[in-house]
């Protein structure tokens, strides 16, 4: 419906709180998106969870009239930043033709920024880079612009430098979004193709794709093929969101907006497909679709109440469609029951999701402690490991590998001395040391996964009085010397608590998890022994001495009702643990595990970081 | 089946650190107004509980003996009118050391006050001062020769253990120290945190260690072995009596007979409802001043209710539940540990088991 010459599809990349959100506010006001009274700072960070965290989680697409000499409709999609929702932004890239990627003034290029470019480049997209939050007293636009003049190839004077917060040059931006981001290719007469880009599941409506048309018309009333999933179906409307969903008559090429594709089969409409017309007009190629991005932790997600196994597997397969990165398998535990191995992308994300199903889907949930994914060798044989407690035992395989990535990190050179000596301290190897100014240096640095996965960031942001920012991509497999350490409750094995360690690590690693379930565990009517073994070799032990006192020191007449209640309370208490074996166990236990493993990791780190 | 009838004064000297009855310091200008407005309450309910016998009277606060002996003997004249009081009823009053002497402890017995129950919490000055009571063991020792030379021969000491600082000696000194005075009564509490208390703040803010479990079950322990030595009968959980001398009023409320209460925030039971009184003493006055029953709110129990508190009194007092009421598999779990026993047909805590009574109930009330 908009001719295609005055369309522009572009979406904001940056580091993490670099204001993309912020700058997307500004951008809303500007084309009149949103009426003055129902404005409100970072408007498309729509989720509670986004609002109360004030970050965004997933990437949102608004369609606006901005009107210059000519009337332009841009589709413009703000991206998250943290590097746990990278899978966002690479799909997001995939809908447009430009991305202005925005570095904060005062904080220069961080690890997001550079990652996040390189993603932007590969796609082929126009980049119009841009300096913000210059109206903060500690702003060094100059330097910052040599610095993004620099990755991108630009001028320096020519980087624009705006605030998002003041709106201060963001009419110019637009401006020059308009000029240099490339107007789509797709031609009406082309048979249908759409990129189905994100989705959500509607209680009433069913599935929802959001799509970016590529060539072709989308009629909002269309019988619609989804050609990887083979599959057909009556679309009952497209839109677009102005930023609230809006029916249209249809999407032309180059137009992104959303489908209610008739479906209720969770399953088939998958991120990365390509939506064309069902019969004779069927287009012949699909559209590249996405790589599966690969989790980078694995944890056990069971339900509190035994029973909701099922709800949590509708409540799974709901998420997956608004959440593509999110994958799952279901397991049993001896000690939770029935539950699925999920894989997320870090521990924000395992976090989020976690939260999400919770409640947007009324669940109440125990994860374990994340773990990475271990490959077990035996022979030509390759057994991949998702949960400790599969790992087989010591001598029936060859060796065990685990996966390593290659971090980037962005340091002041000041701290470069701390930055290296953390990442020695995680068995990592060094790569190369570059320098964005003589002040900031870019670190590449191999490391184990398991090693940067749980506290890593933190330590790293505690030694560098949080200027370092760190990125990383997996890089394959790499022989390694783990084992298993698993903790006796009672003398009884508990497979939830079972993880996999570096053998140097092992048993400090496992006297702390002792050390920590025997705070956390209550006691009980008998002595509990808790034990971390590895293999059959035990390496700490601690006793929960029996309870000998649970009673109310009073109750007459007046008290009966406060006591019962009392009573009352404590076994509702009661029933939120888990009986394993003869023990009650809090549910806050099962994630002990994870704090744990930060605290072996810190110690870790300070004993090797005193070596000369 | 006689009924109780409880009396709250809620006016206190100061207020002790542990504290967290409805007692209020510096209000003792209200006091004459208030025995006032307990007589008019008393009024309101004279209709609705004639024809209930009352074997017992109990005056607890607060503290009762901040009034003068003629407000507490004209207040007692008055309850005798208004209700049935059989003859020879038990007529408790509580009193704090520091507010009774012989002369006024002697007006009491006249009055028609049979028993005595006085706060003494500890013979240990350290133990009071970590309890922040005004009172030292000094005027324990007076206020209880008071009581006797004044004819009092059926009195009560309430101790408190595990206060910071106390040591399994010092508890067993103040242990002797009562049995000693061989007072026909002692309830003896292990020390409990309540959140909304000067104490509890403390404890939350981690200024004062809160009590330490393990201790105070040694302390229990020691209260059985030194109290059954001198020939107390143990017969509720905190409560200690020679034969006979068990508190009527109170074996009531475990019993489930009825029980009325007046004055402020004073709880009420009758025909499975129970019923509480207005908490703050000025709202309380407001409202018999306006010649309305001052009731605050009311919960009736429901079949699970009275199962659980069944449960929960019968083991306190020790009259235990039907082995045939209780699931096998459980009971004899916790005969086999020594929690439970055997006693004419019924499962009765241990001394250990009365340690760990609230474990008990939950399984047994199922
Ligand atoms: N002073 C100033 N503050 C700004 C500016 N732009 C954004 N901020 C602030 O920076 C913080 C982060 O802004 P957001 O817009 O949420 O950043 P974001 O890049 O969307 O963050 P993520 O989505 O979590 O990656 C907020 O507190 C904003 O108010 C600016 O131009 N000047
Ligand atoms: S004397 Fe009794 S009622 Fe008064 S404050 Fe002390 S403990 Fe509380
Ligand atoms: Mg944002």
């Amino acid at each position: 419906m908009t001719e295609t010459n005055r369309l522009r599809n572009f979406c904001i990349v940056a580091h993490i709180d670099h204001g993309k959100s912020t700058l997307a506010d500004r951008i809303l006001e500007l084309t009149h998106a949103v009426a003055a009274r129902d404005m409100r700072d970072q408007y498309l960070d729509r989720m509670d969870l986004e609002r109360e965290r004030g970050i965004t989680i997933k990437a949102q697409a608004v369609r606006l009239t901005y009107q210059l000499d000519d009337t332009y409709v841009l589709n413009l999609i703000d991206t998250p930043g943290h590097v746990d929702f990278t899978y966002e932004v690479s799909r997001s890239l995939a809908a447009c033709e430009g991305a202005v990627l925005l570095v904060d003034a005062a904080q220069g290029i961080e690890a997001q920024t550079l990652a996040n470019f390189h993603l932007a480049r590969d796609a082929g997209l126009a980049i119009i880079p841009a300096l913000n939050k210059i109206d903060l007293p500690q702003a060094d636009p100059e330097e910052t612009a040599r610095e993004v003049g620099e990755l991108v190839g630009w001028d320096p004077k020519d980087v624009l430098r705006i605030s998002a917060k003041t709106g201060q040059d963001v009419p110019a931006l637009l401006q020059k979004v308009i000029e240099l981001v490339p107007a789509p290719q797709g031609r009406r007469e082309d048979p249908l193709r759409a990129l189905v880009f994100d989705s959500t599941f509607d209680a009433y409506r069913g599935v929802v794709a959001y799509v970016r048309v590529k060539d072709g018309v989308l009629p909002s009333r269309a019988k619609i093929h989804l050609m990887a999933a083979n599959a057909d179906s009556e679309a009952e409307e497209c839109g677009v969101f102005a930023p609230e969903a809006t029916p249209v008559p249809e999407l032309g090429p180059g137009e992104v907006g959303y489908l209610v594709t008739g479906m209720k089969d969770v399953h088939l409409a998958k991120v990365g497909d390509t939506v064309t017309i069902a019969g004779k007009h069927r287009a012949r190629e699909p559209l590249p679709g996405y790589r599966e991005p690969k989790p980078m932790v694995w944890s056990g997600l069971y339900p509190a109440e035994g029973g909701d196994y099922t709800a949590l597997r509708d409540a799974l397969d709901k998420l997956k469609l608004n959440d593509a990165a999110l994958q799952y398998e279901p397991e049993t535990s001896k000690a939770l029951g029935f539950g699925f191995r999920c894989g997320f992308l870090g521990l924000l994300h395992m976090d989020i999701v976690k939260e999400r199903l919770e409640r947007e889907f009324g669940l109440e949930l125990i994860a374990t402690a994340p773990n990475v994914e271990f490959h077990v060798i035996r022979g030509n044989e390759v057994i991949v490991v998702h949960n400790p407690s599969e790992m087989p035992a010591p001598g029936t395989y060859d060796h065990v590998e685990e996966p390593v990535v290659l971090a980037t990190i962005v340091t002041p050179s000041t701290y470069l001395g701390a930055v290296l000596e953390l990442c020695q301290s995680r068995r990592g190897e060094l790569i190369d040391i570059t320098y964005l100014s003589p002040e900031r240096a870019e670190v590449h640095y191999r490391l184990p996964l398991a090693e940067i996965i749980f506290d890593f960031f933190d330590q790293l942001k505690s030694k560098t009085r949080g200027y370092a920012s760190l990125d990383y991509e997996p890089v394959g497999y790499e022989r390694a010397d783990l084992v298993r350490v698993d903790i006796l409750l009672h003398g009884e094995p508990v497979d939830a608590f079972s993880s996999v360690v570096h053998r140097d690590k092992a048993a400090q690693y496992g006297r702390q998890l002792v050390e920590r379930l025997r705070e956390l565990i209550p006691r009980q009517l008998f002595d509990v022994a808790i034990q971390a073994a590895i293999g059959s070799r035990v390496v700490a032990r601690e006793t929960i001495k029996a309870k000998r006192k649970d009673v109310l020191a009073k109750c007459y007449g007046g008290d009966i009702t406060r006591k019962r209640k009392l009573l009352e309370q404590q076994k509702k208490g009661k029933a939120r643990l888990r009986r394993v074996g003869r023990v009650d166990v809090p549910q806050e236990a099962f994630i002990a595990a994870l704090r744990v493993d930060q605290r072996a990791g810190q110690k870790a780190g300070q004993r090797t970081g005193g070596k000369p | 089946m006689t009924a109780g009838l409880y009396v709250h004064v809620p006016f206190c000297l100061t207020r002790c650190g542990y504290c967290d009855f409805n007692a209020y310091a510096g209000l003792g200008h209200l006091a004459s107004r208030y025995v006032d407005a307990l007589e008019a309450e008393a009024g309101l309910w004279a209709d609705a509980w004639r024809g209930e016998r009352f074997g017992s009277v109990f005056l607890g606060g607060g503290t009762p003996t901040t009034l003068d002996a003629d407000e507490l003997a004209r207040l007692l004249a008055r309850l005798r009118e208004r209700f049935d009081l059989e003859p020879g009823a038990e007529v408790t009053i509580e009193a704090n050391p520091d507010t009774v002497d012989e002369e006024k402890l002697a007006a009491l017995r006249e009055a028609g006050y049979t028993r005595l129950s006085m706060g003494a919490q500890s013979f240990d000055q350290r133990v009071l001062d970590a309890l922040e009571r005004v009172h030292g063991p000094a005027s324990v020792h007076r206020a209880f020769a008071a009581a006797r030379a004044a004819g009092h021969t059926d009195v009560n000491l309430d101790l408190i253990y595990g206060a910071n600082g106390e040591t399994l000696a010092s508890w067993r000194r103040t242990l002797e120290e009562t049995i000693a005075l061989r007072p026909e009564h002692v309830s003896a509490y292990a020390l409990t945190i309540e959140p909304a208390t000067p104490l509890g703040r403390k404890v939350q803010a981690g200024l004062v260690p809160g009590p330490e479990p393990d201790l105070q079950a040694d302390m229990f322990d020691l209260a059985c072995e030194l109290l059954g030595e001198a020939g107390y009968g143990h017969y509720e959980v905190s409560n200690w009596a020679f034969p006979g001398f068990e508190c009527r009023h109170n074996l009531g409320y475990w019993r489930k007979q009825p029980y009325l209460g007046l004055g402020a925030g004073a709880h009420s039971y009758r025909d499975g409802r129970r019923w509480w009184n207005v908490r703050p003493p000025a709202e309380y006055l407001d409202v018999v001043e306006h010649g309305q029953r001052p009731v605050g709110g009311e919960e009736r129990l429901t079949p699970e209710d009275e199962r659980l508190e069944d449960v929960f009194l019968k083991l306190r007092i020790l009259e235990g539940v039907p082995v045939a009421s209780v699931d096998r598999d459980v009971a004899s779990g916790f005969l086999q540990q020594g929690l439970l026993r055997r006693r004419d047909g019924h499962l009765v805590p241990t001394e250990r088991g009365m340690l760990l009574l609230n474990e008990l109930v939950l399984a047994l009330a199922g």
